[in-house]
């Protein structure tokens, strides 16, 4: 708290507002990312490497922030080693866990087991492998700092049947953020937990809520279903599409309401941040993304993340109050990409 | 000589400089304000051309230029063969349509041939004993939830088994199976093949069976499933096409779960549809080795479609079973279309 005080503080002098831009387009994007996809069905996925680092540095490079583009640095070569131990991992989880359902327990105890390290040396290789004005970003946080974090709080969270949840998520998006450094400069975040609890409660409304309306309106379509069985499976569909529309809704709230509280009390070198994105604007998005990407049977998957990008950037803000060149940290080692794809095929979500 | 204006970068601050290249005589002369700066053209590594983003000059000693003017960036350094056909081939829209078509025979025929003879033929290569500890445990399931044992007389049992034993014996390449008997009232007339050989054959169906033949018709359709490896397969096809849909939508991070979930779904029940077929296939083969007339499957399937609890219909790409209308057809052209 203290440390977002010193911040408004500071904005007594005037600051700059800088947004990031975005000076793609999704037509652009849709030409790599269909070749990327073409060679990558032709090579049975090992592209899909080359077809990354293309994605990434198009999407990077046609961002700007005050004026620079950023640049994404890894080699094909590193995803693919990591990959290919993902999919192996992926492979070796979906069909050994069918044939000995015991052994679901086993590989549930070495992932959670294992969480803190993939979790950090993902973050770690995302941030080194990107850079802004020449230098790279950098995520110093060692294993065993995320040891008590990502082993004790899940137990807290078992513990106190969720109730400690929003608290785990607070601390997990203060320390993600916290340990990014841009350069030698590192960033600090304290996220208010109270204010957490607040929209986690909210959210839960919002799905209970619409999860009323979804149940009384199946009650009325019912019935439609008996009398026309041609039409049947609409009865069964409409309310698992609502259900879903509640869930979206309840998600882009908690996504622009916990991202917008993150980045408000995030502060940096003469620098602090600000998000503004809406709840509202944001389930749009989701779900016309949804749909247009399943009408177009996938076609869409790039003007939505396009789009989406857009969106996220024009809603983001750095209010620098001090000019400052940041300097380098020196002796950075290379790092494998392992992490970053086994979080990735996954489906963990480590960003910020 | 050319020259082209970027900004130089240090590495060591971020800080921006405006600069203007000279490539002269195999040297790149940087020249700024605050830089001046030389280095041997042959050290210095240029970033791959990507649609309109700026290119990265990559200096000895850790200093960066950056340019948006790619043609001139080009120019300075010729691009190998493959990159240049990479940006080419991304550069024009005709090309990115016949780039559309081409992923979409691509995964079509992935989807209809690839995957499935990969999973035959890796399911071939895996024993069968490492499908018995599922096996087990999915008929230990259904025997607490739902199966209870046969009421059919020993002797009706015995009989069954012993015809269903001589009619698989007719088969080139019979595997070996289990058959269990079970009552299930919450089911009704039913026939299944769990993992490891395993074949379930339900009293009501037994009893719905207006001559032995139709429910040995019903077991050669389940005993195509066991040849097939279906469950194996099944679980295969399942990986891959998590990867496959992974593949493509894996980059809209916030709409994976709700995009992805569909298309693995038609296409899970897609396999679903082709496995059943393959096994109605495998199933009238055998009833014509053993003389039965295939229009006993084709009474069998009526009778159970008639008799099923009416459930909410599902179009057909979202079934696990081919629409019975197919399958009546099927067995009534004695199963010769495949």
């Amino acid at each position: 708290m203290s440390a977002s005080a010193q911040a408004v503080s500071a904005s007594a002098t005037p600051e700059r507002v800088v947004r990031p831009e975005f000076h793609g387009s999704a037509a652009e994007y849709f030409r790599i990312w269909i070749v990327n996809l073409l060679f990558t069905l032709l090579t049975l996925g090992i592209y899909s490497a080359w077809a990354k680092v293309r994605r990434q540095r198009y999407l990077y490079g046609s961002t700007r922030l005050d004026g620079d583009s950023f640049n994404y640095f890894a080699s094909a070569r590193t995803i693919l080693k990591g990959r290919i131990l993902a999919v192996s991992v992926f492979l070796a989880y979906a069909i050994v866990t069918e044939l000995y359902p015991v052994s679901t327990w086993g590989f549930i105890a070495a992932g959670i087991a294992l969480l803190p390290l993939i979790l950090v040396r993902a973050l770690r290789f995302n941030a080194r492998m990107s850079a802004w004005r020449g230098l790279r970003f950098d995520f110093p946080a060692k294993v065993r700092e995320a040891l008590p974090l990502y082993l004790g709080m899940p137990l807290l969270v078992i513990a106190t049947f969720g109730l400690a949840f929003p608290w785990f998520i607070a601390r997990h998006k203060q320390f993600v953020i916290s340990h990014h450094a841009f350069g030698s400069s590192p960033l600090g975040c304290a996220i208010p937990v109270g204010k957490v609890y607040g929209i986690y409660f909210r959210s839960g409304l919002i799905i209970l809520g619409m999860s009323l309306v979804a149940v009384l309106g199946a009650a009325v379509v019912s019935p439609v279903a008996v009398l026309v069985p041609k039409v049947g499976w609409l009865a069964f569909l409409l309310p698992v599409a609502a259900i879903y529309i509640a869930y979206a809704f309840a998600y882009a709230y908690l996504q622009a309401r916990v991202t917008n509280l993150a980045w408000d009390n995030t502060f940096g070198a003469g620098v602090r941040f600000s998000s503004t994105l809406g709840a509202l604007d944001l389930a749009g998005l989701y779900i016309s993304n949804f749909l247009a990407i399943v009408f177009t049977l996938g076609l869409a998957v790039p003007w939505a993340v396009v789009r989406t990008l857009r969106y996220r950037l024009a809603n983001f803000a750095m209010l620098v109050s001090e000019e400052t060149v940041h300097e380098a940290a020196p002796g950075l080692v290379n790092i494998g990409a392992a992490g970053q794809e086994l979080g990735e095929i996954f489906n963990l979500n480590f960003g910020i | 000589m050319s020259t082209i204006a970027a900004h130089y970068y240090d590495g060591k601050r971020a800080q921006r400089h405006p600069v203007t290249l000279v490539l002269a005589g195999g040297r790149l002369k940087i020249v700024g304000r605050e830089v001046d700066a030389e280095f041997e053209a042959s050290r210095v590594r240029v970033s791959t051309r990507i649609a309109s983003t700026p290119r990265w000059i990559f200096l000895p000693g850790g200093g960066a230029c950056v340019s948006g003017d790619n043609d001139a960036v080009d120019r300075l350094v010729r691009e190998r063969p493959l990159q240049r056909l990479l940006h080419r081939l991304e550069a024009h829209a005709a090309l990115a349509a016949a780039a559309v078509l081409l992923v979409a025979a691509l995964f079509w025929g992935i989807v209809d041939y690839g995957l499935p003879y990969a999973a035959a033929r890796v399911a071939e290569h895996i024993p069968v004993e490492a499908e018995e500890v599922l096996g087990r445990e999915a008929l230990d399931g259904m025997d607490r939830f739902g199966l209870q044992p046969s009421r059919l007389p020993p002797e009706k049992r015995a009989e069954l088994a012993a015809k269903f034993e001589a009619l698989a014996a007719l088969a080139p390449d019979a595997p070996a199976y289990q058959l269990e008997f079970r009552t299930a009232p919450a089911i009704g007339a039913n026939a299944f093949a769990l993992p490891s050989g395993i074949i379930v054959l339900t009293d009501e169906l037994a009893q719905l069976a207006e001559a032995d033949e139709e429910i040995l018709a019903v077991l050669a359709h389940e005993l195509g499933h066991v040849r097939h490896r279906h469950m194996m397969r099944h679980l295969l096809e399942g990986s891959a096409v998590a990867l496959l849909v992974t593949g493509v939508t894996g980059d809209v991070a916030t709409a994976t779960s709700l995009a992805a979930a569909a298309p693995t779904l038609v296409l899970q029940s897609k396999f679903s549809r082709d496995n059943e077929r393959e096994a109605d296939a495998y199933g009238l083969a055998l009833l014509r080795r053993a003389g039965i007339a295939p229009q006993h499957f084709s009474a069998i399937l009526a009778r159970m479609e008639a008799q099923a609890p009416r459930g909410p219909m599902l179009p057909t790409f979202l079934s696990s079973h081919p629409a019975t209308e197919e399958r009546k057809a099927f067995s009534g052209s004695g199963g010769n279309q495949r």
